[in-house]
């Protein structure tokens, strides 16, 4: 099993679960809207008067087979909305019940 | 869920809302009646009181003073005036403006009831009425006779009058200038003499002679008949044969006295048209009805009519109301089409995109019609006012769609799916489109309240531009994410045809672009340089507002002239009509815009309500002057009145004359305006020669005409002073030598002749000719109970004397009005030499000179309009203070309303427009389109700064990227304004100075804004800065110090 956190600006929401969706990767926790900024030119999401736009964040446990196609998918999905901001990080899973 | 969240979710509800929205619009659209101004509410009641036999004096000192007394403490009362003339008083009570009529009129009886008892006890109870709008006549038909002339009244009163009466909303139909028919008998005084017999005898005999009387019911065998004696005269010749006495044993027959002559009242008014002599017939509404409705059915009725008429019999139109309504709406309809043109081109070029395009046109129909819902809903009408609203409007419906549209599509080029980036983009903007609707809100939600005739006007302008802000951000933030999110799309490649129109465009934008960063990035660094220069060109406006001249409304052209003319008091009716008659077909010779002329001369006969309304005698003529449409013709209604005035001059039978553009005078809107100087004080001789001495004065004065002294001549007459002494010797009282006296000259109704259903007077009088001499009234011969006959001389002497004039009382003082009108030169000049001419009068003591007129009605409107501008001012700032969370930001978007004043005088003075209660309403209406730009320029400005860059920089980008879409706005605003401001349609007059001062204003603000505004947010922001750093570094300092 292995763990996938992913921050992104809000409007890749739906793509996001669609992606998920198609690796049937059915579980998974919202994080709701988040603020954050990215490490390198990530325009800040912060939802205020400067910096309006705002980031949602999922982490999601999918089975290993499936763990590098939702990457790769995600990867596609940044490449081709650069401005817009996404980032997935995975970890592998110790133990779960 | 957001509001706009739900309605991208929700494509379908939200179309469907506003499709509904649109059918009701429509739906009220066509219910909507036409009018051409907002109901004006009466805020005036006439009390009128008559008092038999009184003098003008015994009047004012006995019933007017009482009655002024009382009513004067009714509540509300602004002024109030009486004339006090022989016989009657007529108080007027005006009020203010905005207060229940009705009730005032139960207060005003209430206080009648109690001063009542305190009245003489042969004056009448005093009569209230009240005058309305509804009394101005809606049409006046003209009616040319030739054989038909002697019936014209029967045919008029049967085929024309009766059958447009029964039109629905039709109050009286009134006939002028048809005499009616009446059988007069005229006899012979030395005859009746001869044969010892009065008129008196003659008209009882008649009365008897001419009657049927029933006679009861009578059996004969077994039926039951009824028995009548029939005696009514078949035919006026009749009565010439009736036995009137008998003389030496031989019966003396009326004919043997007297001539019966079956034909027309003696005095009666007299209409021409054209030349030719014919009738008018006047037509009113019933109040509340819908003038246009009504005369577009009595226009139908019309061929109708003229077909049962005899054929030489030809009915015309003078005067139709609803000509004026319908032409001046057709023109403002035509306004509002162009003003949408205008500003559709100006958003497909700066947009580029057709569909964005649409999807922001789209409001303006959505907003402009949902607004008639408002209209329907109120009871209102399609008038001059609501129509500028939505012409008004048009420019400032789009900016929050553009707003959301602007920030929707840079969420699509950023990558979002359009869904979410209409619902996202709409979400970050909302706030500001709020905002920024609210400062229009405090702008036109504060004309709602305004009070007096300013009020009524603008009213409904507040309340019509509110509603559309409010439903227009409403479709912003739900119709147009909508929209947006189904129909935009990233798209990079564009069709060829684009690329051909737009680079070019494109191009010129960008370099404008880059052009205003340049030159912004300049004046940041030369700040000193760029405040002197803007502050000197608003300095050196202030000085332009002395040449700027004001008035109260500008003159309208809606075709028409009414001019009153007087020859001297007395003066016989045909010398007067041979007089007119001159000047008619000088006139009609001369202005050959001259569509119809018509004029009435000579006393109304008392069953004319309209003629009896208005001042009429013998010697005074009022014409009525029909010109073409304005746009047919190249002297504007007032250069012809100029010409008619100088012409005027040439007739010097008329003493007074008065030519009044728009019909009549001093009716606040659409008139020309008048200054009235009202001269206070007791005494006639000395207010007489105070009102000589102004009226001459005025006249040196440049651009005052028309100049008249409200206070009559002295009327002449004659009179018969009885001796009571004498009179009781000859056994006669006064009664019946003053009836004696009115039956022989103004004729005895004896008896009523009956022919077809109608009823005719017969009046027996004596011989025209033998009633024109002084000693023709003293030979009059009257008999007492004994049969004996005595001489009006031998009880009496005839003397000449004269009447004093209507005495008029303003505010319970007497007073005398000097009027002019004003023309050729601002008002304000006008009044400003008056007032120095009348400073070097030397006045009488206990004399003193008022001003009133449409100067008075400006001086008022004029301050209520400062003190709204004022409350219009904190309202913007409390609202941008709120938004911005500062202090100082809304004080610097501020200053651009400088600058919005400055354009506003120079296009004043440019242009030679006046400064009047339209162009105020102009510069009100800047003080919220002003701020909108400063808001959007601070706004990002501070979101730059907020974003981490230096204050300078922040300026010159915040000022680069936000140069389209103040630029955007702003022209939209000023291309829908242009219409208006150039338009010269039927009562254009009217709204030609409110989009030239808000065209003004705006471009001049704006360019000025664009630098000036920038360059003080660096000052402000700069000192911020150092004031938050000098405090780090005493806290710092603070800080070390304490640690040692």
């Amino acid at each position: 099993m292995k763990s996938i956190f992913i921050a992104y600006d809000q409007a890749h929401h739906d793509h996001i679960i669609e992606i998920l969706e198609r690796h049937s990767c059915r579980g998974f926790t919202c994080l709701g809207i988040v603020q954050g900024r990215g490490s390198h030119r990530g325009e800040p999401h912060y939802g205020t008067h400067a910096w309006p736009s705002l980031a949602q964040s999922i982490i999601t446990v999918v089975p290993d087979a499936s763990a590098e196609g939702v990457m790769a998918d995600l990867h596609a999905l940044d490449e081709e909305k650069p401005r817009l901001g996404l980032r997935a990080f995975l970890w592998t899973i110790e133990q779960s019940i | 869920m957001s509001i706009y969240g739900a309605a991208v979710k929700r494509p379908v509800m939200t179309t469907l809302c506003f499709v509904a929205v649109i059918i009701l619009g429509l739906f009220s659209l066509v219910k909507l009646p036409i009018d051409l101004y907002p109901d004006i509410d009466t805020n005036s009641i006439m009390v009128i009181t008559m008092y038999p036999g009184a003098s003008a004096e015994d009047i004012e000192q006995n019933v007017t003073k009482p009655l002024e007394n009382s009513l004067n403490s009714v509540e509300h009362l602004k002024h109030i005036t009486s004339q006090s003339r022989e016989n009657t008083s007529v108080i007027t009570l005006e009020f203010e403006y905005g207060y229940d009529i009705d009730v005032l009129t139960n207060d005003v009886r209430d206080k009648l009831d109690m001063v009542e008892s305190m009245l003489p006890d042969e004056s009448q109870n005093p009569i209230i009425f009240k005058f309305s709008t509804d009394m101005i006549p809606i049409c006046l038909l003209s009616v040319e006779a030739k054989e038909s002339m002697a019936g014209l009244y029967k045919i008029l009163d049967d085929g024309v009058a009766n059958p447009l009466a029964r039109i629905d909303g039709v109050g009286t139909v009134s006939i002028s200038g048809a005499p009616k028919r009446e059988i007069h008998v005229y006899c012979d005084p030395n005859k009746l003499e001869a044969y010892h017999l009065s008129v008196e005898q003659i008209s009882a005999l008649i009365q008897a002679e001419n009657r049927n009387t029933p006679g009861g019911a009578f059996d004969i065998g077994s039926n039951t008949y009824a028995l009548r004696v029939q005696g009514e005269f078949d035919d006026a010749r009749q009565m010439a044969d009736i036995p009137v006495g008998s003389f030496e044993g031989k019966t003396i027959y009326l004919r043997d006295v007297a001539r019966v002559d079956d034909s027309l009242e003696e005095r009666t008014q007299r209409t021409v048209i054209g030349g030719e002599t014919g009738a008018i017939i006047v037509i009113q509404k019933q109040s509340g009805a819908n003038s246009v409705k009504i005369s577009e059915e009595v226009m139908k009725a019309l061929p109708r009519l003229q077909k049962n008429l005899p054929s030489d019999v030809k009915l015309g139109v003078v005067v139709d109301t609803s000509d004026n309504i319908r032409n001046t709406i057709a023109s403002l309809e035509e306004t509002v089409l162009y003003a949408l043109l205008f500003v559709v081109i100006v958003v497909f070029v700066f947009l580029g995109r057709w569909r964005a395009t649409l999807i922001i046109v789209i409001t303006i129909p959505v907003s402009l019609i949902a607004s008639f819902i408002y209209l329907a809903a109120t009871g209102n009408t399609l008038n001059i006012v609501s129509l500028s609203a939505l012409s008004i409007s048009i420019g400032m419906v789009v900016d929050d769609a553009i707003v959301v549209l602007e920030n929707v599509t840079t969420h699509i080029e950023r990558g979002s799916d359009p869904k979410q980036a209409a619902v996202h983009g709409t979400n970050e903007v909302a706030i500001s489109v709020i905002a920024s609707t609210l400062t229009l809100i405090a702008v036109f939600f504060p004309l709602t309240l305004v009070t007096g005739m300013t009020g009524v006007l603008f009213r409904q302008l507040g309340w019509m531009v509110t509603i559309m802000m409010i439903i227009s951000t409403t479709c912003a933030l739900t119709l147009t994410p909508m929209l947006c999110s189904q129909w935009l799309r990233l798209n990079h490649s564009h069709s060829r045809m684009y690329r051909i129109f737009f680079t070019p465009i494109e191009r010129a934008l960008d370099a404008f672009d880059n052009g205003y960063a340049r030159l912004l990035g300049w004046v940041v660094s030369h700040r000193a340089i760029t405040i002197t220069l803007c502050l000197a060109t608003f300095i050196g406006s202030v000085f332009l507002m002395k040449q700027v001249g004001t008035e109260f409304f500008p003159t309208q052209d809606n075709a028409r002239i009414g001019v009153s003319l007087e020859t001297h008091i007395g003066t016989r009716v045909e010398i007067t009509e041979d007089a007119v008659r001159r000047l008619d077909s000088l006139w009609r010779a001369k202005y050959p815009e001259i569509k119809v002329s018509t004029y009435t001369a000579g006393p109304a006969s008392s069953d004319n309500t309209f003629a009896s309304l208005s001042d009429n005698g013998s010697h005074i003529v009022s014409m009525n002057i029909a010109l073409t449409d304005p746009g047919d013709r190249d002297r504007s209604i007032t250069e012809i009145a100029d010409g008619m005035r100088e012409d005027l001059k040439q007739f010097p039978i008329f003493t007074k004359a008065q030519v009044n553009v728009g019909g009549g005078r001093g009716q606040g809107m659409g008139g020309q305006n008048t200054v009235d100087f009202e001269i206070y004080g007791y005494d006639f001789a000395e207010t007489d020669s105070v009102a000589r001495m102004l009226k001459q004065a005025l006249e040196g004065i440049n651009g005052a005409a028309d100049i008249t002294i409200s206070r009559g001549d002295y009327q002449p007459e004659y009179q018969v002073d009885f001796d009571r002494e004498k009179l009781s010797l000859h056994g006669l009282n006064m009664q019946t030598v003053a009836y004696a006296l009115r039956n022989r000259v103004n004729g005895a109704v004896s008896s009523q002749f009956r022919e077809d259903g109608e009823e005719y007077d017969i009046k027996v009088m004596y011989e025209p000719d033998r009633r024109t001499d002084i000693s023709d009234l003293e030979n009059i011969m009257v008999y007492n109970s004994a049969g004996q006959g005595v001489r009006i001389k031998d009880v009496g002497t005839v003397v000449e004397r004269s009447t004093p004039p209507t005495i008029e009382r303003k505010d319970r003082e007497r007073l005398i009005t000097v009027s002019a009108v004003v023309d050729g030169a601002p008002m304000s000049q006008v009044v400003a030499d008056a007032q120095a001419e009348i400073d070097k009068m030397h006045l009488p003591a206990g004399i003193s000179i008022g001003l009133s007129g449409s100067f008075e009605d400006q001086q008022d409107s004029f301050s209520d309009l400062m003190m709204l501008g004022l409350l219009i001012i904190i309202l913007v700032y409390i609202v941008m203070a709120a938004q911005f969370e500062s202090l100082t930001y809304p004080g610097i978007i501020m200053t651009s309303l400088l600058f919005a004043f400055s354009g506003v005088f120079l296009i004043l003075w440019l242009t030679g427009h006046t400064l009047n209660v339209t162009s105020m309403i102009g510069a009100i209406m800047l003080i919220g389109i002003v701020v909108k730009n400063g808001i959007v320029l601070i706004d990002y400005i501070t979101l730059n700064r907020e974003r981490g860059m230096g204050i300078r920089t922040a300026v010159v980008l915040g000022g680069k990227s936000r140069l389209r879409p103040v630029v955007m706005t702003t022209l939209t605003t000023i291309l829908g304004m242009v219409p208006m401001a150039v338009g010269s349609g039927q009562g254009s007059e009217m709204w030609r100075p409110m989009g030239t001062a808000v065209i003004g204003g705006l471009t001049f603000s704006t360019i000025l804004t664009l630098l000036f505004v920038p360059v003080l947010y660096c000052v402000f922001a700069g000192r911020g800065v150092k004031r938050t750093r000098k405090k780090l570094r005493k806290q710092l300092a603070t800080a070390k110090t304490e640690k040692k």
